[in-house]
């Protein structure tokens, strides 16, 4: 009996979170219908969210220890990841309570399943098995899968849940195809025999390794959006509900790549003699280049600002392959760890915050049945000074602008490269942002200069909760901008017990 | 000799069937060839020493997975015109050309010689416990055998197999329901 | 019979699942083609645990079967509510790949 009650301690943000949804859904038995009595929800959903940021924020510098006989991991990176994802999960519902009250769609499920995804998404970060990386990776997507299709408005949300689940099923087979090669290879699941069978690899088992590598590579390629892998994301993104998007492009990003990073570099970092010098680099490399290009030409002819953001979040994906394909080798590079741990973090409270006041404005538009385009948004300057100046910001951040987090980010993550000797595709990075700032700044510009062409308010529905989310979230992105030295432990903690 | 020819036998009754459901037009005569699929499929198993897992395909399959499918396709009663027309493009067929001769050869190729170090990679002292587990006295494959692994060494993944159904089922509840 | 036959038929399932996956255009006929996938390589953990000797691809196996089920569970809810949000079954899976 391999089991130690001491373990649970390792994954105390995702027992949390499934205890917190655990409890919602007991709860919601006893409620009537359409009661008042529905408001705690959120303030329920968010108090776990929050109990889970401060268990893995306090235990960020204890040192990584290996839990369940080596299925899972308590290590700096993944304690850093459940940070981010629960820190997701808390402005994520917080935005939801108006939207959904607003659309009469408030239900505890709809919390319970955030919870659940935000447990899985913890679990996958800790994960050292590729058979616990499965399973969470499928607690996290059959969790979102429901959340995209929540709203029973119109054909959108149905069909973006049904395609978002064929193109994540269809990922799941390949990594599962990859998963089973590596267990061929290495005669275990587990990360570790995989880098020893990767190490010791000859001629006959490269090509299994190989075969492997590319399918599990594949497979997140999918989930994280990456080119070619990204056509499924602008009618997901589109149709599920706003703050739902904004948890999907923070919180399953965030998961995603903090594992892939482990598998490629605690499996494959050893991957070399054949393959070149610095293994699968290249092949990243190349990956990301061409993500960072297509999300961003593809996001310039965009008139909807959410399927501007649904494209743009395919562009982020790109930088931060940039920094998978820095940390390339076998010993990590440290600095490249760090840049994505810090991108991930401010590109959760940038995003989110920009699908929260999307969310404002679409809740407003839900029962006319139109969508989001970026003449609704003019006239947000005069009617709402405040949103109008959130925006502007998290745009600016997106942009990549100082001083706001996702300039520390980005300057984080190209810097990384550059040191890494990848100098050509950090100027590409650069250059390709800089043609972001042409798209994320026209929102801006019909924020501010094209005055509204209807009398009544752009946004509508209560807006107590979402402001306050709103607020968190900008003070985020400044306080990361300006002072990126305070979120060092958030960051810097993040290499304990990562690679080998 | 016998096992060898039972596999080919099953084997090309998995090929069939499995290209029976991706090719018939009606979805019931789709579910039904899964099932003869996977009863073929439970076949090699039985082979491969596996009689755990083939039970349990057989089980889980023909008892509950297909009785779903089909039950979904008669309630939404599919009419004639609404499972569409076939379409025959020329993509179709080059592009199962280029899957099927590149996984093809891969397999034969690449993944066929990796065999030998597959094996002396079983036999590396190197690997973690997990990997070389084997329980005396029961046989491989046998229930015993399964069991041992999955209820004292995958405590994680059995636990978490759990939050993954409850998920499901909560999922499932929520998204067929006609108003929230 | 030997493991180069077991992943020849493995891949030539995981072919036949994804040739189903891009050419079907009904939602059923999608969700039953991935099911294909899903199998297809549980063959390959069965055959790689036979031949190998290492039985934990036995486990991994059945840890797959039940997660190919939960997934049905909520891919079949799924097509019900695009049923109801369309009333035809017909995704034009071609606009999944399409910009």
């Amino acid at each position: 009996m391999n089991f130690n009650p001491n373990d649970l301690v390792g994954i105390l943000p995702a027992v949390i979170l499934t205890l917190g949804g655990c409890a919602l859904m007991t709860t919601e038995v006893f409620l009537r219908k359409d009661g008042p009595d529905r408001r705690y929800q959120p303030f329920l959903a968010a108090v776990f969210g929050l109990i889970a940021l401060y268990v893995s924020l306090s235990q960020l510098g204890d040192p990584s220890a290996t839990l369940f006989a080596g299925a899972a991991v308590a290590d700096g990176i993944g304690r850093s990841i459940s940070a981010v994802v629960s820190g997701t999960l808390v402005l994520s519902v917080l935005l939801a309570a108006g939207y959904l009250e607003t659309l009469s769609a408030s239900r505890g499920e709809f919390y319970a399943l955030a919870l659940f995804s935000a447990a899985g998404m913890c679990l996958l970060s800790q994960a050292t098995d590729l058979i616990v990386v499965f399973i969470a990776l499928e607690v996290m997507s059959l969790a979102v899968y429901s959340l995209t299709a929540w709203l029973r408005k119109g054909t959108k949300p149905a069909e973006a849940a049904f395609k978002y689940f064929v193109l994540g099923s269809f990922a799941s087979a390949i990594f599962l195809y990859g998963a089973a090669l590596a267990f061929g290879a290495a005669g275990s699941t587990r990360i570790a025999d995989l880098a020893l069978a990767v190490r010791n690899a000859n001629a006959g088992s490269s090509m299994l390794v190989y075969a492997a590598g590319a399918l599990l590579t594949v497979g997140f390629a999918f989930k994280v959006a990456a080119f070619p892998f990204h056509m499924w994301v602008p009618d997901v993104y589109d149709g599920a509900p706003a703050p739902v998007t904004g948890f999907m492009a923070a919180g399953v990003k965030a998961a995603a790549f903090a594992t892939l990073a482990r598998i490629l570099i605690g499996g494959f970092g050893d991957v070399g003699a054949s393959m070149g010098p610095h293994g699968w680099q290249s092949l990243i490399v190349l990956l990301a280049g061409a993500t960072m290009l297509v999300g961003n030409v593809l996001a310039v002819p965009q008139r909807s600002v959410k399927r501007m953001l649904a494209y743009s979040s395919i562009a982020h994906a790109g930088y931060l392959l940039v920094s998978i394909a820095a940390m390339a080798g076998s010993e990590p590079r440290q600095d490249a760890v760090f840049g994505l741990v810090f991108y991930l973090a401010s590109y959760a409270a940038t995003v989110i915050g920009a699908f929260g006041i999307v969310a404002l404005i679409e809740r407003k538009l839900a029962p006319t049945g139109a969508s989001d385009d970026l003449t609704t948004w003019g006239g947000l300057a005069q009617k709402h000074p405040l949103l109008a100046a959130a925006m502007s910001l998290f745009m600016l951040s997106l942009a990549g602008v100082p001083p706001t987090a996702g300039f520390m980010g980005k300057l984080g993550i190209f810097r990384a490269a550059i040191e890494a000797g990848l100098v050509p595709l950090a100027i590409f990075g650069v250059l390709t942002s800089a043609a972001g700032l042409y798209y994320y700044l026209r929102v801006v510009v019909y924020i501010y200069m094209v005055p509204s062409t209807k009398p009544e308010p752009v946004v509508g529905g209560r807006m107590l909760t979402a402001g306050v989310a709103l607020a968190a979230c900008a003070v985020l992105v400044i306080w990361m901008g300006v002072q990126p030295g305070a979120f060092a432990t958030l960051t810097q903690s993040s290499l304990a017990g990562f690679g080998k | 000799m016998a096992e060898t020819i039972l596999f080919y036998i099953f084997a090309i009754g998995v090929l069939f069937a499995g290209a029976q459901v991706v090719l018939r037009r009606n979805p019931v005569h789709g579910a039904l060839s899964l099932v003869a699929c996977f009863f073929f499929l439970a076949g090699t198993y039985v082979l491969l020493a596996a009689h755990l897992i083939a039970i349990l395909q057989i089980m889980v399959y023909a008892g509950a997975v297909m009785v779903l499918f089909v039950f979904v396709i008669m309630l939404l009663n599919l009419k004639d015109e609404e499972l569409g027309t076939p379409r025959r493009t020329i993509w179709k067929g080059i592009g199962l050309v280029s899957v099927v001769g590149a996984t093809g050869a891969v397999a034969w190729r690449g993944l066929g010689s990796a065999y030998d170090s597959v094996l002396a990679h079983g036999a590396a002292t190197q690997l973690t416990d997990m990997a070389k587990h084997t329980l005396p006295g029961a046989p491989f494959g046998s229930l015993k055998a399964v069991a041992h692994a999955v209820y004292l060494n995958s405590v994680l993944p059995f636990e978490l197999t759990s939050l993954l159904l409850l998920v499901a089922v909560v999922g499932a509840v929520v998204v067929a329901k006609g108003k929230i | 019979m030997n493991l180069q036959a077991c992943l020849l038929l493995s891949s030539g399932l995981f072919c036949v699942g994804l040739y189903g996956l891009l050419t079907r255009r009904n939602a059923i006929g999608i969700l039953l083609s991935i099911e294909v996938m899903a199998n297809a390589a549980n063959l390959n953990f069965v055959a790689f645990s036979r031949y190998s000797g290492a039985g934990y691809g036995q486990v991994f196996a059945l840890f797959v079967l039940a997660l190919t089920v939960a997934e049905v569970a909520v891919g079949l809810a799924l097509v019900m509510a695009l049923f109801r949000s369309h009333r035809d079954a017909l995704v034009e899976l071609a606009s999944a790949f399409r910009h």
